[in-house]
């Protein structure tokens, strides 16, 4: 599955987020460290160059005279060390720091020779900068020393996990803001969309005919095609009812006429196959006329409020007015049928017919939606019942369940085909009224049922 | 009783005409829906019979129109549309019944019967005032169970007034309802008829059904009368 728009751009605008907040913190990090090592270097060097200051030759060789310069340098394990050694890399003088100390390697140097090193000192990874002099002094004479420095590297980690932190953490944060900030604009400048999406539902749910709201540039010519549409699919339904209608009309009309010549002449009766053969070409005519109207479900077919429906039916019920039948209707105003009222009326106005034809004084129709996406609708009577035997036949053509009362068998064929062209199902069982109850499920949008 | 047909087939037209005649119905026609509506607010009509497929004026819009001038004329609409939309929608623009084609011409006899029962608010087909009893469908009177020897313009006075019980006809409305022509128009045959007809029904004058109201016409007054059970 595709994505929704909303995913893809905070998906892209996560990682190149991502990608480049890292690319930008690894550029911190490294510019940090070098500039860390760099001071480091500078103090170190000016530190060994205040030690020269400060030392002096002595006969057992070069000392230092307290106060050293840097306090670090007399307190024990401070992490600063110094010592002076001899060309054979005998120590000849340590800082007070490194008293009981070890501080294995880095041997002599040759005068005027600089050398950067790490070594073990004090049981801990230090950088070393090593000096080789010599030392020209008249009153004691000569003599070739190396000076050195360590700083423990235990103390530049520690800064450096500082500044990590709280570089990584402001990273994150803005990372967080920026991706926020993201969805915000996407959730603006994606609600257009949203608008047209809820719109269009709101027409396949039958509570609006076109999509009316002022959309942005982008989307207007979508939506003008679709309004487009909508309303030549409605003009060519609508055109398409009339010339079925007309059609019905420009043959029911002479069928009426030959009918009644054939009826009228009570010296000459009418021979019974020619009544027979009208009455099945009004019965084909009207059944198949009939199924070219219906609409069945489509796409973008609006969805129509079934209670409504209901109490205009009743109203037209012929049976309803003449018996006193009472009907009793059981459906909230929210439950919808998925497909254009004429339709809906079709349906349950066979249904109900069908029910009134039946009924002695009671009917119940109720509907409902027993599933977000199922419409159940039901008519129960108080009548006799149609047997199980008798219930897959009654659905058929042309079948009727008692042969003396009014009617040409199209009915419940009708509702059997409108169900089927839904993709609904339809069950005939006993009702608690008594007589028989016909229920018929739909799925609401699309997919059948089975 | 005065039937209008509004129907655009002339063969279907004639057919209902001649055979709506021979029930004793005055009827006037109509081909198309213009005239048809004329007919049928401007003419002293009891029940019209509209097919929906018109021309110049839809049958569903001149129902619309004809109910919007507040006229209460029981109308019959009869179509070739059987799809249960046509029909509520035919309905609730204020047709009284609905008839698909091809229909029987008995179906429609009886729905015309029961429509005027309705409109004078009768709900069974025999109407009853007192002693009398008309048995519309049978077209027959009878007066405490004994039936009457009418003639057909008889029975048609008759049948006009008990579907206006205790109300004033007048000679005027008689003959408009009764007569197909202006011309046949009579009022002094009107109260031989009337004549007639109450010595009929009253032989002994005792019921005296038909009361004269000098200058404004007659009115059928019998106990029990009016819309009954």
């Amino acid at each position: 599955m595709t994505p929704s728009l909303t995913r893809r751009l905070l998906l892209a605008s996560a990682l190149v987020l991502a990608g480049f907040l890292g690319a930008t913190g690894l550029a911190l990090d490294q510019a940090f460290r070098n500039s860390l090592d760099t001071s480091r270097e500078l103090r170190m060097e000016a530190l060994l160059y205040t030690l020269l200051a400060a030392a002096s030759l002595e006969d057992d060789g070069l000392t230092v005279e307290p106060p050293l310069a840097d306090a670090r340098l007399r307190t024990l394990e401070s992490g600063l060390y110094a010592r002076i050694l001899d060309t054979d890399g005998n120590t000849l003088w340590e800082s007070g720091s490194l008293t009981g100390m070890r501080w294995n390697g880095d041997g002599a140097l040759p005068p005027g020779a600089q050398r950067w090193s790490r070594a073990r000192v004090a049981d801990d990874r230090a950088l070393v900068l090593s000096y080789g002099l010599e030392w020209d002094d008249p009153a004691v004479g000569t003599g070739r020393f190396t000076v050195q420095l360590a700083e423990s590297l235990s103390t530049r980690q520690a800064e450096l996990s500082a500044y990590r932190r709280g570089l990584w953490g402001w990273l994150v944060a803005a990372a967080a803001a920026l991706l926020l900030t993201q969805g915000l604009i996407q959730r603006w400048g994606l609600s257009p969309l949203r608008r047209v999406a809820n719109d269009l539902d709101a027409i396949r749910r039958g509570q609006a005919e076109r999509l009316s709201g002022s959309y942005p540039l982008e989307l207007r010519p979508l939506t003008q095609s679709l309004n487009r549409l909508l309303d030549a699919e409605r003009e060519r339904g609508k055109r398409y009812r009339q010339a079925l209608a007309d059609l019905a009309h420009s043959l029911k009309t002479p069928l009426t006429v030959l009918r009644s010549r054939l009826e009228a002449d009570p010296d000459h009766p009418a021979p019974p196959e020619a009544l027979d053969q009208i009455e099945r070409m009004d019965s084909s005519l009207q059944y198949h006329l009939g199924r070219a109207s219906r609409a069945g479900q489509s796409g973008l077919a609006q969805a129509t409020a079934v209670a409504p429906v209901i109490h205009r039916l009743l109203r037209a019920l012929p049976q309803a007015a003449e018996r006193d039948l009472q009907a009793r209707v059981e459906c909230a105003d929210a439950v919808r049928f998925p497909g254009p009222e004429a339709d809906l009326m079709e349906l349950l106005g066979n249904l109900l017919d069908n029910g009134a034809k039946w009924a002695q004084s009671r009917l119940l129709i109720s509907a409902v939606h027993p599933a977000p996406e199922l419409l159940e609708l039901s008519v129960e009577d108080d009548g006799p019942g149609i047997s199980p035997a008798l219930s897959e036949q009654v659905l058929e053509r042309g079948v009727r369940a008692d042969q003396t009362r009014p009617g040409q068998g199209i009915g419940l064929a009708v509702v059997r085909d409108l169900v089927n062209d839904y993709g609904g199902d339809i069950t005939i069982d006993r009702s608690e009224l008594g007589g028989a109850r016909l229920r018929i499920r739909l799925p609401l949008h699309g997919s059948a049922l089975r | 009783m005065r039937l209008l047909i509004i129907e655009d087939e002339p063969q279907l037209s004639q057919q209902l005409d001649q055979r709506l005649c021979a029930e004793g119905y005055v009827v006037d026609v109509a081909a198309d829906g213009v005239t048809g509506l004329h007919l049928a607010t401007d003419y002293p009509v009891d029940l019209a019979v509209v097919d929906l497929g018109l021309p110049n004026l839809s049958g569903l819009e001149l129902i619309r129109r004809v109910r919007a001038s507040g006229n209460r004329l029981p109308i019959l609409v009869l179509t070739a549309r059987h799809q249960w939309q046509d029909r509520v929608e035919g309905l609730e623009a204020g047709a009284d019944d609905y008839l698909t084609k091809p229909f029987r011409m008995e179906e429609l006899l009886a729905r015309i019967n029961a429509l005027l029962r309705r409109a004078a608010g009768f709900a069974h087909p025999t109407l009853t005032a007192g002693p009398l009893a008309l048995d519309t469908r049978a077209k027959r009177a009878a007066i405490n169970g004994e039936a009457l020897s009418l003639t057909a313009f008889e029975y048609r006075v008759l049948e006009y007034l008990m579907h206006r019980p205790g109300q004033t006809v007048s000679k005027t409305e008689l003959t408009e309802h009764l007569y197909p022509d202006e011309t046949d128009r009579d009022s002094n045959v009107i109260e031989v008829f009337v004549r007639r007809l109450r010595q009929k029904l009253d032989p002994d004058g005792s019921l005296q059904p038909i009361e004269t109201l000098r200058g404004l016409g007659y009115a059928l007054r019998l106990g029990g009368s009016g819309a009954d059970s």
